[in-house]
């Protein structure tokens, strides 16, 4: 389908559109700018499947107006000169944005251009396995449990799990039938420092006095686990009303008389509902198009966003610190221990262990304690056509503590805020298959592992864009547990998520990319030093042997080799690199400063190719990257608004 | 000849907490407190500081005729006091004789830096009224009619920063005189305006006798004059105060003439004269004779730019003040910040400069008043400078623009700061230069590498605002300078900033001349400057910025590599000119060290 003359308007200063030609295509809308320069064809893509809303405004005289809302907060206001087309845009775009069955979804039609092994091997990069053994439970009082294989006791968890080495089948089973939806106490991270652990679960089936004592020597298997320590914690990371009321439906909390050695803790974070209307408020504050001061924080304020944020992450200090300074295991649950359980496990484990904090520790850990637990993702993400009360927007929250865990300790993770949002986006794309389906169970019977791509290899392809700059292993602040401030005045609004698509509403300017140049540039000297002794030796070895210059030669022809970047992505290792090579090993072109160009004249062919671009040197504009943008067009930004009619 | 003393001066003047050894404790508390050259100690008293952070803490103070200075002497916490008299707004006697309750009998202070101090004494022996009536007589030395520290002060440096601006020179770096603009004395013994510098730019057309009679239409007197040209364009920043327009609606033929040259100075089609008061405020203005340009002007446009007057803001820092000291406001923070409405008036100020440097770069002159074009008009003419001329945003150049926009043309520091004065509650203090350092912080977070200075210039001047150790922000206006001599007599702020340069720089600055900044005046990028308003909480991290500090680490590794890189290619030249020859054919042989040093000097 094709629309001509559409016009996309500028969310922050609508005088300002764009004439253009808007496609509908089987997964994505593009439209398609018309350019007055040739080369500068703009396109904006948005994914069927990022589509939240789709809304038709009165039309007026400029055309009938039409705002698709998406998943990842990017707003397009498109103005469309026909009224009928406009209907027909609405009424395909409402079809498209909400699938009806798993098969529609974009990760079943998304080819990339990779052969079957080798997608199949993007699916073995993260390993479950393999984490448990890193965290150390070889040598624990933790064993691998086969209860759940093929989900018979419980269909949302996983069916690899760790239970304590005295826990029996039956006390495990019988424990199940105890809790919510078969989600008996099992164990999410083990601290082998402490031999503490975090277990995680649904809530008991206690009604007002109900007792199970399968699910009491449950609990009492996972403090035996724990030698060292006397009592362990239960965290209901539920506001305690809530608690309450769930008495009345059969379920409820552990009543310490009934749990030897329990310390039972309520820590109110509240429930899907409240969290799904609050990011709503939010994001109508992120919307405004120039707040005044008391709007802007006022809004913040009445949502009641960033508190939510601080409860999450005032659990997950508790519990840190529980499992780290006392030593201590908590059993975490929430209702039905995937939403509240998840974040607080998750977030917990990022203060605890700076695996987690790495790259790599961090993929891991949402393949843990989120897709392999039964985060139900395609539930509280509307995949496809369903309840909206059972969306949430439980793992924007938890990107969003980790975020602010950034801001805190900006040395202490490998990776970057543009991780965070690319998960973000893919967790609601459905562009790979990680995040689809709500269970193992689900995810194993629609075969993504067979017929989707995993978006961690897509990552970890792509690592270098990820990789924070400041990151600093040996720092003190990079080293074990994290104890951020909880203070409301250190959680700040992340522009950076809800108005990414906003431009000009960002700095013109970043050190970060500064830091990044200059990192990449020590790390090219460092590399050319290494050639250099390389060399050296070589030559040391050809006067010894009065060797002929044929080895000098071949010795060139090797070193550039010798010194590739590691994370050079499929560039050509030339010789000519060997000079040039400053300027092609950077994915990025709009570094602010890049290496230097090298006045070689032997090289000045190569150079041509490579400086133009990418020198900082050469071209100042490129120095920041969006320098272009601060020669300012008075309806750019907010500030234009203040100006005078 | 004694050599400055190095210190940090916000750092220095920081409750420092750190744990210590008995043994230092058991040396005189008060021994190794360095003084400046020309301080002297006048009393030293055993006391009790109640910590708002730590809880009473038993030491000794000393002042001196220029600090006080509190040390514990307890085992456990060493708790240091370091603060200027003349960051002193205020001191108070609390309790009576006859009070009763641990610590309720004492002294409390309250500084114009945002904190408050309060110090308990034992009750018995006048004690108090010894120490309170001599902190009293030198933390308000012109009550007492004792000179300003400045006065006394040995200190010397290699540098006098009184030359570091020079009206003459930074007119002429501007580019001026120009055919359309002149230089005029007229005002050489402040005759025309005793607010003025002696040194005015104004139209080339205009001769003295014409300026004359424009400064009788003119709030005392400040006339329009030139601040700022665009080289390329030749439109310019013109300052001035209200006209006199009052509740008749008086007219001037020459204050219209003298607008209109500058108009014509470079074809502008329209002058745009920003009133930076909201419209209301210049209207009521006309009952005490001022006003604001009305249609008589016929080739202008008059834009109010809403900027709330000195009491407001003076009000708003307070209400600020009372929710970060000295505990952070913590149920409803962001509403509590809302309320004082410091950071709505920052975005005021900033928009306001933001639509002056838009209309200048575009070509457009520009004229820019509030009433007595002191306070408002300062603000804006200096950010929009700072926004159109790079040469502002060196450290340099920072300099020349406070000294030029701020101290030159007649900001009222003495009144606003109230140096050395008791009067606390005087309506004339507000702190209208702390927000313009407020608005260069924001666009320093925006624009990170657009300025050579760093955080830590923009602390040390805030702290020298008020500490009365140099000469730089005392007086109101060049006038009262002369009178008393401050170049003379007295050091400037510039000469310790100057001496120690590094300690100020920006390691990410990228010189670029020609760019105009436009920062973002939304609500979403503003922020609180937590390390300043915020300081004294000791629960506030006061760490180097981990970029920075990163940054430098790099730096350093890079040339340190360069350096390797170097040595290795001279051990190695003998055996590479083989290489060459041997294998010139590959055409790969890489440039030396040298060559690739020059290349790899980035700008910063």
């Amino acid at each position: 389908m094709l629309v001509e003359n559409v016009r996309l308007l500028d969310r922050l200063s609508p005088k300002r559109s764009r004439p253009g030609t808007l496609y509908l295509t089987a997964t994505h809308t593009i439209f398609v700018e018309e350019s007055s320069s040739v080369g500068s064809r703009s396109e904006s893509w948005v994914l069927h499947s990022l589509v939240s809303s789709v809304e038709k405004l009165s039309s007026s005289a400029a055309g009938c107006p039409l705002v698709v809302r998406c998943k990842n907060f990017q707003v397009l206001h498109f103005g469309i000169p026909r009224e009928q087309d406009c209907q027909d845009v609405y009424l395909s775009l409402l079809r498209l944005s909400q699938p009806e069955s798993y098969e529609e979804l974009y990760c079943f039609s998304y080819k990339p251009n990779t052969d079957e092994r080798e997608r199949q091997q993007e699916w073995e990069l993260v390993d479950l396995q393999a984490e448990y053994n890193r965290m150390g439970l070889a040598g624990s009082l933790w064993k691998l449990s086969s209860v759940n294989q093929h989900y018979k006791v419980s269909d949302t968890y996983p069916a690899d799990l760790f239970v304590p080495e005295s826990a029996t089948p039956p006390v495990i089973v019988g424990s199940s039938k105890f809790r919510s939806r078969g989600r008996f106490p099992t164990l999410s991270y083990y601290c082998r420092e402490t031999h503490a652990a975090i277990c995680r679960s649904s809530q008991p089936l206690s009604g007002f006095s109900a007792r199970c004592l399968e699910d009491e020597q449950m609990l009492e298997a996972i403090l035996r686990s724990n030698p060292r320590s006397d009592f362990m914690y239960v965290v209901d990371t539920r506001p305690k009303l809530n608690a309450i009321a769930n008495r009345a439906a059969g379920k409820g909390y552990e009543n310490e008389d009934n749990y030897a050695n329990i310390k039972f803790q309520f820590i109110g974070i509240e429930n899907i509902h409240v969290m799904r209307n609050s990011q709503q408020k939010m994001l109508e504050v992120s919307e405004l198009r120039s707040p005044s001061m008391s709007d802007f924080l006022e809004g913040l304020e009445n949502s009641g966003w960033l508190k939510h944020i601080k409860a999450v992450l005032d659990a997950s200090v508790f519990i840190a610190k529980a499992v780290a300074e006392e030593g201590v295991s908590v059993l975490v649950h929430c209702s039905d221990g995937w939403d509240r359980t998840a974040q607080v496990c998750s977030a917990a484990a990022v203060l605890l262990d700076p695996y987690y904090r790495t790259l790599r520790g961090f993929m891991v850990l949402i393949e843990k304690d989120w897709i392999s637990f039964g985060h139900k993702f395609s539930h509280r993400c509307n995949h496809q056509v369903g309840d909206p009360k059972e969306a949430s927007p439980v793992i924007d929250q938890l990107l969003e503590c980790v975020w602010q865990l950034t801001e805190q300790f900006p040395c202490a993770f490998e990776f970057n805020e543009r991780l965070l949002i690319t998960i973000h986006s893919h967790v609601y794309s459905c562009q790979y298959g990680n995040f689809v389906g709500n269970s193992q169970r689900e995810r194993a019977e629609l075969g993504l592992r067979k017929r989707t791509h995993s978006l961690w290899s897509y990552i970890w392809d792509n690592h270098s864009d990820y990789i924070n700059p400041l990151y600093r292993p040996g720092h003190s602040q990079t080293q074990g547990l994290l104890r951020p401030s909880t203070a409301p005045y250190c959680f700040k609004f992340w522009r950076g998520l809800y108005n990414r698509f906003d431009q000009g509403m960002h700095p013109r300017q970043s050190v970060e990319d500064y830091l990044s140049a200059i990192q990449e540039e020590t790390q090219q000297l460092e590399e050319q030093l290494a050639s250099h002794k390389q060399k050296i030796a070589q030559l040391e070895q050809e006067q010894v042997w009065g060797g002929v210059g044929q080895r000098g030669a071949a010795a060139c022809e090797r070193s550039p080799t010798a010194w590739a970047p590691s994370h050079s992505l499929g560039l050509a290792n030339t010789p000519q690199d060997y000079t040039g090579g400053f300027m092609t090993s950077s994915p990025l072109q709009s570094r602010p400063f890049a290496p230097p160009t090298s006045s070689d004249q032997s090289c000045e062919t190569c150079l041509s190719t490579g400086s133009d671009q990418e020198s900082g040197i050469a071209d100042v504009s490129c120095r920041s990257p969006l320098s272009e943008d601060s020669s300012r067009d008075p309806d750019s930004d907010e500030a234009a608004s203040s100006e005078p009619v | 000849m004694a050599s400055p003393v190095s210190v940090y001066n916000s750092n220095a003047m920081d409750t420092r907490i750190s744990s210590t050894s008995r043994d230092s404790l058991k040396m005189e508390l008060l021994a190794d407190v360095s003084l400046l050259p020309g301080e002297d100690r006048i009393t030293d008293k055993d006391i009790i500081y109640i910590c708002p952070f730590n809880g009473a803490v038993k030491g000794k103070v000393l002042i001196t005729n220029y600090r006080l200075y509190f040390k514990s002497s307890e085992a456990d916490v060493v708790v240091i006091l370091d603060v200027p008299l003349g960051a002193i707004s205020r001191v108070e006697k609390m309790g009576g004789a006859s009070s009763r309750g641990e610590n309720s009998y004492g002294l409390d202070i309250t500084c114009k830096d945002m904190r408050n101090l309060r110090f308990a004494l034992k009750q018995e022996g006048h004690s108090r009224r010894d120490i309170f009536e001599l902190l009293f007589r030198y933390a308000f030395p012109l009550s007492h009619s004792l000179p300003l520290f400045p006065y006394v002060t040995q200190e010397k440096f290699e540098e006098s920063g009184w030359t570091v601006f020079t009206p003459i020179e930074e007119l002429r770096r501007q580019g001026l005189p120009t055919n359309k603009w002149r230089f005029t004395l007229v005002n050489k013994n402040y005759e025309l305006c005793d607010t003025y510098p002696t040194l005015l730019a104004v139209p080339y057309e205009c001769r003295d006798e014409d300026l004359k009679r424009v400064a009788t239409f003119r709030s005392r007197g400040r006339i329009p004059v030139l601040s700022w040209i665009h080289r390329e364009n030749q439109a310019v920043i013109v300052r001035c105060s209200q006209p006199l327009v009052g509740m008749s609606g008086k007219r001037n033929k020459d204050d219209e003439r003298y607008l209109d040259l500058i108009r014509e100075a470079n074809d502008t089609v329209k002058l745009t004269i920003f009133d930076a008061r909201p419209s209301v405020n210049a209207v009521a203005n006309k009952a005490t004779g001022g006003g604001y340009e009305g249609d008589e002007y016929q080739n202008a446009e008059l834009v109010f730019l809403d900027i709330q007057n000195i009491h407001v803001m003076r009000e708003s820092l307070k209400k600020l003040k009372d929710i970060v000291y000295p505990n952070v406001e913590e149920s409803h923070w962001l509403s509590s910040l809302e309320s004082t409405h410091w950071l709505e008036h920052v975005k005021m100020v900033l928009s306001g400069a933001i639509q002056v440097a838009d209309k200048v770069s575009n070509g457009n002159s520009v004229l820019v008043h509030c009433s007595d074009g002191w306070d408002r008009t300062a603000q804006l003419t200096s950010l929009s400078m700072l926004m159109l001329d790079s040469h502002y945003r060196t450290l340099r150049g920072f300099q020349v623009l406070i000294e030029k926009e701020w101290i030159s043309f007649g900001h009222k520091f003495a009144s606003r700061i109230g140096h050395g004065d008791k009067n606390h509650a005087d309506q004339d203090r507000s702190p209208i230069f702390v927000q313009f350092i407020d608005c260069v912080w924001q666009m320093t977070k925006q624009f990170p590498t657009a300025f050579e200075f760093n955080e830590r210039l923009l602390l040390t001047i805030l702290d020298h605002l008020y500490s009365c150790r140099f000469g730089t922000f005392l007086y109101n206006c060049e006038s009262a300078r002369d009178q008393n001599e401050v170049r003379m007599k007295t050091v400037s702020l510039w000469a310790l900033v100057n001496s120690k340069r590094e300690s100020y720089l920006n390691p990410f600055y990228t010189p670029e001349s020609g760019r105009v900044l436009y920062p973002v005046a939304s609500m979403r990028h503003l922020e609180l400057w937590v390390a300043y308003y915020i300081r004294w909480n000791p629960r506030i991290r006061q760490q180097q910025s981990p970029v920075e500090q990163r940054y430098l680490e790099l730096l350093a590794l890079r040339d340190e590599y360069l350096k390797k890189l170097e040595e290795l290619q001279r051990s190695d030249s003998s055996p590479s000119s083989r290489l060459a020859n041997s294998s010139s054919s590959s055409a790969t042989s890489p440039s030396t060290p040298s060559q690739q040093y020059t290349h790899l000097q980035t700008p910063l």
